[in-house]
């Protein structure tokens, strides 16, 4: 089959494509993906591999590079999805690991994904890397949305201008990916050489000097191809570039032997003293000047209408004065009630099945077997229970709303919740993107703290972690809603119970958002306050999410993900409070002296023994805290009767059971209130501790975020026990 | 009561941790940081070309001229120094230590103002700290993952990891012509008072200033469409470099804050004020001379306000859009 028989059977050549997800065993090709953020790459990526990488109406959610791989033809490919950026001259993470893979990962060919409605300014980085490769393509991606908006694009103009092929395309529904991978093939071979466009300083001066460093390169490394890039970074002090002229070679290339490496530098050194500090400003316009007359000549604006006009005019409305709020309180809410209202069925049914049925079953299934009681004990009613607690109680909230989340996050709204916001947490020292995060955390502070990865400025991201764990997980609510309804509908007039039990729960929710900003505020005004910050928000276009591609990746992506992280902390907790229940060291099960030696101390905060050691032994989840609460009340008062079984873990259906429990157990509406504060200013989980640690990388801040709460928890509540006292 | 007595001299005299011990380092520490500030304080006298003795030492150092002496001593015992009549000048030897504590001193205030968010005018002070504890290998490693600056945020030059400084350029402010225009090159940080009184003022390396006029009293000037006021004595503090033809200046009339919504205007440049990561970020987003920018629409409580560039939707807020400078687009017809 020769090539150009099959330019004209482009469906023929889709055939040709084998996706082989993450298969890399054996590859002819490396393709690199690069290009703006929100354009289209890890579509483009899941096209080719098959694979299911998350993509997000959102700048800035691939972190690291994904790879995967397709076959075409004869040949594999290994593919990178290079995390997106604006621009190769930076210092930022994103930047370098895109930079140091196109410059020293040496792909066969990079794709740069460009968006069509944007061309001018995708080019800014196109010239970049056609300034380091001269094996490109570019996937002129977005296609259908410029035509929706009057824009058109004169690809072979655009192709000559540039000089790499240029292949439009709509990645979303594969258009032009048969193209695009003749392209790929194409230039991969060396079938197709490109003639990349390079780059001219404006000003005379400096374009005299950029060349004469280039000249004297060219002495140090004769036949390298992008010296003049070379030349650039050194004139922008790039330390990795440095060090690769000092130590004599580049890449693959080595230094004449009797060459001097130094001079080179001595002469960069020179230049830029000469340069003075505008250099990379300079750069950066003689770019976008490029960019400019390109875009000048290739591209149209169809009709009168201005572009994205749709756009601006839903973002009046969904930022205005008038409803910009009202908008964004009410989708809350409706997100809200939707996982309350829809999680009760399935989390029912999930427990009827795990812990009603399933427990007694696997129970009797290792007694019929001849395990020892310890065994089955440890086992089944330890780290099973627990494991089947957290996943009736945490996966059907967590499986509603990350996907409603996700849907509003891939229409572009919630970038807007940010730009209402920002006014607000700009006054704490935070950043408005810290309003999304934190209503991730009203899902699961772990998801939340990962989602912090979307602000790009150092402060404000530590700021949202730390802060993330006052957004009241839905681990909580159920406690929250418990003992309100025990507690604190009880004390009302019969009538108002279910309404001020219900603001009172709402009551706390909001306390934490106080929290949050209180200590956002107070953190970047001391431990923080040196900290580097750099505030940028982009409100990218609105588009159509796709509903059952979102649903599955958040599914798999944060609902999956997080469930298992708290399977697994909650297996051993299970153990170690079956434990505690049943191994008995001088007549009394270990848990009670525990209990009996703390009671006295947390009289003091108004809590008891019970309370503090099922916070201690629930800190893998906190859904575990009411069932261990209850388990320890009863085997502490040597309550008979009430429970399924002696130190097993146990919830009841009916308040009027519970609040008997309670009562027996010395509780009084302080302790309830107190318990409530408690649940709220506390550390946060252990998945969540190992996240935020995983997310800082710095034992330092993840301390802060564990303890900070639980101090302030403690404050809480001993003002409220000597208040009520 | 006999422990007790025994333990006051093993307190003060135990080896390593011994208050006596301490004291020694401390005293040691002292001397090697006035024989560092002593030596900077030298090369700086001969980069400007000014003699420098005794009391001038004394003076810039904030210690008494008998100390200066004992210094200066030390200093000449490990041939850093050599006298030569009143005048103390620096030997080779000298000089090398002095440029490497103005490299670790320069980088340290380029780490400042481009990573953290440190006041502007705590900058010099902490690096004046920072310099007598930095190793140069750490300054080196720092200075690489600055991006090798050669200018400090003053608009100093940066003297090389081999001890290379270029030639000083440029004048005083107070000798630039009236009705001349010319380029700040550089502010002196030192003394931080008048350092902190120019920074008050708006003045930046990168700043265009045109001399309006100048007597014995004062020195007026414009600069930002402002016109500003300076003692001559203040105004040697501040180095400029007249303006050249191919020189890229930018109008700094307008900022981007008064622009009405609906306005398409073109940038015309960031203050040089908005460093570091902050200003690339900008850059990056499409925010460079010569592109177009159009305020689109704020948020409920009037902050942030998006901006159209190049067809994109980005926020920025108040003190962001404060450093942005625009120029109005002139309609032909
Ligand atoms: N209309 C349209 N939307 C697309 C196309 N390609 C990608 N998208 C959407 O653009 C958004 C960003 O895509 P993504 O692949 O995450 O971009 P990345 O940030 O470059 O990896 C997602 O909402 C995609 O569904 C396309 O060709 N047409
Ligand atoms: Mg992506």
């Amino acid at each position: 089959m020769t090539n150009s028989e099959c330019k004209s059977c482009p469906v023929h050549h889709e055939a040709h494509l084998r996706a082989l997800g993450i298969d890399m065993s054996r590859y002819d090709f490396v393709v690199a993906l690069a290009g703006n953020p929100n354009t289209g790459k890890s579509t483009l990526f899941n096209a080719l591999t098959g694979l299911r990488q998350h993509t997000g109406n959102w700048p800035g959610k691939t972190v690291a590079r994904a790879e995967g791989a397709f076959a075409f033809g004869e040949s594999r490919y290994k593919v990178v999805d290079l995390p997106g950026t604006y621009s190769l001259l930076s210092t930022s993470t994103d930047e370098e690991v895109a930079r140091d893979f196109i410059l020293f990962g040496k792909p066969d060919v990079t794709v740069i994904v460009v968006d069509a409605t944007r061309l001018q300014r995708s080019l800014n980085l196109v010239l970049q890397i056609l300034e380091i490769t001269d094996r490109a393509v570019l996937a002129l991606n977005l296609m259908d949305e410029a035509g929706r908006h009057g824009i058109e694009v004169d690809v072979r103009g655009l192709s000559k201008a540039l000089g790499v092929p240029v292949v439009p395309m709509v990645a979303r529904s594969r258009e032009g990916l048969p193209t695009l991978l003749q392209m790929i093939d194409e230039v991969a071979t060396g079938a197709y050489r490109c003639k990349p466009r390079r780059l001219k300083m404006e000003r005379r001066v400096v374009e005299e000097m950029v060349c004469s460093l280039e000249e004297k390169l060219a002495e140090v490394f004769p036949g390298v191809p992008n010296l003049r890039w070379v030349a650039l970074r050194l004139l922008e002090g790039d330390q990795s570039m440095m060090e690769a002229v000092s130590e004599g070679h580049l890449g693959a290339y080595e230094a004449l032997p009797e060459s001097e490496p130094e001079e080179v530098l001595a002469l960069a050194q020179e230049l830029r003293w000469q340069l003075g500090t505008d250099f990379h400003d300079e750069l950066m316009e003689s770019i976008f000047s490029e960019a400019a007359k390109i875009a000048g000549k290739v591209v149209r604006m169809e009709g009168k209408k201005e572009a994205f006009s749709l756009d601006r005019a839903i973002d009046r409305v969904v930022t205005s004065r008038l409803w910009g709020f009202p908008i964004m309180l009410g989708l809350l809410a409706l997100v809200f009630w939707l996982t309350i209202v829809g999680a009760n069925y399935p989390s029912a049914m999930l427990s009827g099945l795990l812990v009603e049925r399933g427990h007694p079953f696997l129970r009797d299934l290792f007694l019929s077997v001849g395990a020892p009681a310890w065994l089955t004990g440890l086992l089944i009613d330890g780290a099973y229970l627990s494991a089947a607690w957290v996943v009736s109680v945490m996966l059907p909230p967590m499986a509603i709303f990350f996907p409603l989340f996700t849907l509003l996050e891939d229409f572009g709204y919630l970038p807007r919740v940010s730009f209402n916001m920002d006014r607000l947490f700009k006054r704490v020292g935070a950043h408005g993107k810290q309003a999304l995060t934190m209503s991730m955390g009203f899902g699961c502070n772990a998801a939340g703290v990962v989602a912090t990865r979307v602000i790009d400025s150092p402060r404000e991201r530590l700021i949202a972690i730390i802060t993330n764990n006052f957004a009241l997980c839905n681990g909580r609510w159920p406690l929250q809603i418990l003992l309100a309804t025990v507690f604190i509908g009880a004390v009302a007039p019969a009538h108002w119970a279910g309404v001020i039990s219900a603001a009172a729960v709402v009551g706390v929710a909001v306390l934490g958002i106080l929290f949050s900003l209180a200590v956002s505020w107070a953190l970047s005004r001391t431990v923080l306050k040196g900290e580097a910050s750099a505030f940028s928000l982009e409100l990218p276009p609105y588009r159509p999410p796709r509903f059952w591609e979102t649903l599955y990746t958040s599914f798999i992506e944060r609902t999956l993900i997080v469930l298992w992280r708290a399977v697994v902390f909650a297996l051993p907790a299970g153990m170690v409070i079956w434990l505690l229940a049943n191994v008995h060291v001088g007549g009394l099960p270990l848990a009670e002296h525990f209990i009996r030696a703390a009671d006295p101390v947390a009289m003091i905060f108004g809590l008891n023994g019970v309370i503090l050691l099922a916070y201690l032994v629930a800190i893998p989840a906190n859904e575990l805290v009411i069932p261990t609460i209850l388990m320890l009340t009863v085997m502490h008062l040597g309550m008979e009767g009430v429970a399924p079984g002696q130190g097993v873990l146990f919830e009841l259906e009916d308040a009027q059971g519970i609040a008997e429990i309670f009562t027996a157990g010395g509780w009084t509406l302080l302790t309830a209130v107190n318990v409530m504060l408690f649940s709220l200013l506390h550390n946060p989980c252990s998945t969540t501790i190992y996240t935020i640690y995983k997310e800082t990388g710095s034992a330092k801040w993840t301390a802060l975020a564990t303890f900070l709460p639980i101090g302030l928890g403690l404050l809480v509540c001993l003002l409220v026990a000597l208040v009520a006292g | 009561m006999l422990s007790g007595l025994l333990l006051v001299p093993l307190l003060v005299f135990m080896p390593e941790k011994g208050l006596w011990t301490r004291w020694r380092r401390r005293r040691q520490n002292m001397l090697r940081v006035w024989m560092e500030d002593a030596l900077k304080a030298l090369y700086n006298c001969e980069y400007k070309g000014i003699s420098c003795d005794v009391g001038g030492l004394a003076g810039r150092l904030g210690i008494s001229q008998d100390r200066v002496l004992q210094v200066l001593q030390k200093l000449r015992d490990q041939s850093l120094v050599k006298t030569e009549g009143e005048q103390v000048l620096l030997t080779r030897l000298g000089r090398s230590y002095a440029l490497r504590i103005i490299r670790i001193h320069r980088i340290w205030e380029s780490y400042l103002a481009n990573e953290t968010g440190m006041a502007e005018t705590d900058w010099h002070r902490l690096a004046d700290l920072r310099e007598h504890e930095l190793s140069m290998e750490e300054v080196n490693a720092l200075a690489g993952r600055l991006g090798n600056p050669v200018f400090d945020p003053h608009g100093d030059p940066i003297p090389s990891a081999t001890g290379e400084l270029p030639r000083p350029k440029g004048m005083p402010l107070r000798d630039l012509p009236e009705g001349k225009e010319g380029i700040i090159i550089h502010l002196e940080d030192e003394p931080p008072e008048v350092y902190a009184q120019l920074v008050a003022m708006g003045l930046y390396p990168g700043m265009v200033v045109r001399m309006l006029e100048k007597d014995d009293k004062r020195l007026r000037f414009e600069a930002h469409g402002e016109e500003l006021l300076l003692a001559p004595l203040l105004s040697s503090n501040v180095t400029v470099r007249a303006l050249e033809e191919e020189d890229r200046v930018f109008d700094a009339g307008l900022s981007l804050l008064e622009v009405p919504l609906g306005e398409e205007v073109e940038v015309a440049g960031i203050s040089r004020a908005c460093r570091g990561q902050q200003r690339r970020r900008l850059m990056d987003l499409g925010i460079v001379r010569g592109n177009h920018i159009k305020p689109l629409f704020r948020a409920p409580g009037g902050e942030p306000t998006a901006y159209d560039v190049l067809g994109a939707s980005i926020a920025l807020r108040e003190e962001q859009a404060k450093h942005i400078f625009v120029k109005r687009i002139q309609n032909d017809k």
